[in-house]
């Protein structure tokens, strides 16, 4: 540690030492450090309390609240909260990289028992949430992290809430649209568990296309795009349809084959994928039973965590002063990151492909991984047509203007010191 | 199913009575006494009940803010934090905690309109500060579970998860017998309620699962209704002699409350110097 230490300018509660940042999130700082305790890497959130005038930020709160009580090897670990200089802190376990990394890095194949793998310990920390009564509703491949023994943990519990009180309205203003549930996309303002198998059967389609699956570019084409898809929902398949509050009647498309949407994936594939993207929510499987499928039990079984492909080391940072503690790790993306402002540490040689990023007009939100595939950008799916894969959306600013003034608090300005 | 509760932290949480009737020394020194201890918790969930009516709370609100305060006090004395700035900080974090968000300049403006008195003025800074000093002292822990239920539609719809637990066992245990004990709680409802609500007069929820306290209510409620109900209460896989405590607990509680004076209260607080 002697050696580590005269790189270090700074220890944190006495227990921490400091290291580089790692990203900035929507409500502070997310930097590296090691636990002089366990010799353990950490991520820590440093939770700006600034002149808010609102006290511990509302969605770290949530975090605090819901990540207390989950406790599993497939959600990510809150091990420590405490306050330092007047911010409050939280410590997580430090993980390597996350989904979106590695669907979108082209040099890395995925098998079938690849993708069952990762899918398998996706649903198995949903199953776990919805067993503690939480909905996560921001599922999405960059929330799901992946640690150092390829074990994936669900993260970013900043949009997750308590439900299992039906009487109470939520708003439907939740995840990012490619992941968004029909029933959201059509309003409902009371939900359960559903929501997050939608956005899971997203993923699944994902991993299987590496290419987001559902790329609605407004809420009403992210429907016609599900529609295009399954086909327009008939009353016998969703009988409570009308009745949701942004109803609109679809012109009538037909469904086309799943063999059509996933040519290459087998048939336990497809009967597991239609069964999390069935549109009655009533109807739809839930994450436990999705985990008693026979997609999970037949050949090919699951590849072990530890064996999955992950992206490849990335290159040492510049600005880093410190020698890796970790050498041969993947990408550092971070624990949890919140995606809009996610800090690049080699902004350099990519901020062409960022600027033409904010001609388009959304949010730059690359990974480390995604940065790196700066030589080779596109999926396969995209070169064909000559086109560069549109940027993922996160929440809009309408979607937030709409979530400030149902959580008042939530989305305010941070203001610069 | 909904077997949360048991691995929930507020169920690791759950302590004995002898670790919760501890005055701490600091609060000794000023000559806090155990009665005046349990005295000023009383009065501050008042206060914080008082608050919550101003400001339009849920009574779901009130309740964690509540038991945050007592939790505060298992592990804070009151010389550390007083009571008169941790009350309203914790009906502040439980407003976050619960979904419904009350600002703070909000509290402090309630605050000054409701009470005149110097000691009880704080400003939102402050607040702010304890909302730091109390999370701390709660060691993060934010979930709590309440012995409320709400019935609506022709469905039971619960509030609280642990109603759904305690409805899941009886419906197993009782055969179906599910809308008799439906009219049964309809009935009792109404009572019902300004029991669990007074059960925050104590220290009841840092002490027991909230199903028992439920039904110690219940309990008490059907013995004032005169209704028949000892096969029920049988068929519940639940210990008994624990409700019955928790009833005769809660009617001494009631007896006792009627001998607490003012000037008791007052003399209670003048010891809590700022």
């Amino acid at each position: 540690m002697a050696e580590v230490d005269q790189f270090l300018s700074k220890k944190v509660a006495d227990r921490y030492l400091k290291r580089e940042v790692l990203g900035e999130g929507t409500y502070g700082v997310v930097y590296k450090a090691i636990d002089t305790k366990t010799g353990q890497t950490v991520a820590i959130k440093k939770i700006r309390l600034g002149k808010q005038k609102e006290g511990v930020n509302f969605t770290a709160l949530r975090e605090i609240k819901l990540l207390k009580e989950l406790k599993d090897p497939n959600i990510i670990e809150l091990t420590e909260a405490f306050p330092h200089k007047g911010n409050l802190h939280l410590v997580f376990e430090f993980m390597e990289t996350d989904l979106e990394a590695v669907i979108r890095d082209r040099n890395i194949v995925l098998s079938p028992a690849d993708i069952k793998s990762y899918i398998h310990m996706t649903l198995k920390g949903l199953a776990f949430c919805h067993r503690k009564w939480v909905l996560h509703r921001d599922m999405k491949p960059n929330n799901l992290l992946i640690g150092p023994n390829g074990q994936l943990k669900l993260a970013d519990f900043g949009l997750a809430r308590l439900f299992g009180s039906p009487d109470r309205r939520f708003t439907h203003q939740v995840f990012a649209r490619w992941y968004r549930a029909p029933e959201l996309l059509f309003g409902a303002k009371q939900y359960g568990s559903g929501v997050d198998v939608w956005a899971a059967a997203c993923i699944f389609a994902e991993l299987l296309l590496r290419r987001p699956f559902l790329q609605g570019n407004s809420d009403i084409d992210q429907l016609g795009k599900i529609f295009a898809a399954f086909g327009t929902p008939k009353p016998s398949q969703w009988p409570d349809l009308v009745h949701l509050p942004d109803y609109v009647e679809y012109q009538y498309v037909p469904a086309q084959p799943m063999r059509t949407l996933f040519p290459m994936a087998s048939d336990d594939t497809l009967d597991l994928l239609s069964k999390m993207f069935t549109y009655d929510p009533k109807a739809r499987i839930s994450a436990q039973q999705a985990l008693e499928h026979r997609y999970f039990s037949s050949i090919p079984l699951a590849t072990e965590p530890a064996l999955l492909p992950r992206p490849p080391p990335k290159r040492e940072s510049v600005n880093s002063k410190v020698p890796d503690f970790n050498p041969g790790d993947g990408p550092t993306v971070l624990s949890p990151p919140r995606k809009q402002r996610r800090v690049m540490p080699h902004r350099e040689g990519f901020d062409l492909n960022a600027q033409q990023m904010d001609e388009h007009g959304n949010e730059n939100r690359q990974t480390a991984a995604g940065e790196k595939s700066g030589q080779a950008p596109m999926s396969l799916d995209f070169s064909v047509f000559g086109m560069r894969p549109p940027t993922r959306p996160t929440m809009n600013s309408a979607d937030k203007s709409h979530l400030k003034r149902k959580l008042d608090l939530e989305f305010q300005l941070p203001e610069e010191d | 199913m909904a077997a949360n509760f048991w691995t929930s932290s507020h169920y690791k949480q759950l302590l004995d009575p002898e670790d919760v009737d501890v005055v701490h020394q600091m609060d000794k020194d000023r000559g806090i006494t155990l009665e005046d201890f349990k005295l000023i918790k009383l009065h501050m969930a008042n206060y914080i009940a008082r608050l919550a009516q101003h400001v339009k709370v849920r009574q779901r609100v009130v309740a964690t803010a509540i038991t945050y305060m007592r939790r505060v006090y298992v592990r804070r004395s009151m010389t550390d934090c007083d009571p008169r700035l941790v009350a309203p900080t914790c009906l502040y974090l439980a407003s976050k905690a619960e979904e419904s968000t009350v600002q703070a300049r909000l509290l402090v403006f309630y605050i000054k309109k409701l009470y005149s008195d110097e000691k009880f003025r704080y400003e939102i800074k402050e607040i702010l500060e304890m909302e730091m000093k109390v999370l701390e002292a709660l060691n993060y822990y934010l979930v709590v579970f309440h012995p409320y239920r709400a019935l609506s539609h022709s469905e039971i719809v619960m509030i609280d998860l642990i109603i759904f637990h305690y409805f899941s066992i009886c419906c197993i245990q009782s055969n179906g017998s599910l809308k008799m004990m439906i009219f049964f709680y309809y009935s009792t409802v109404v009572l019902n309620r300004g029991l669990v609500n007074d059960t925050y007069k104590m220290d009841l929820i840092l002490i027991h699962p909230p199903h028992l306290i439920a039904l110690a209510c219940i309990y008490i409620a059907s013995a004032q209704m005169d209704k028949e109900n000892t096969a029920w209460f049988e068929e519940l896989r639940v210990d008994m002699n624990v409700v019955k405590n928790i009833a005769m607990e809660i009617l001494d509680f009631y007896d006792n409350h009627k001998l607490i004076t003012d000037d008791k209260v007052n003399a209670a607080m003048m010891k809590l110097a700022r």
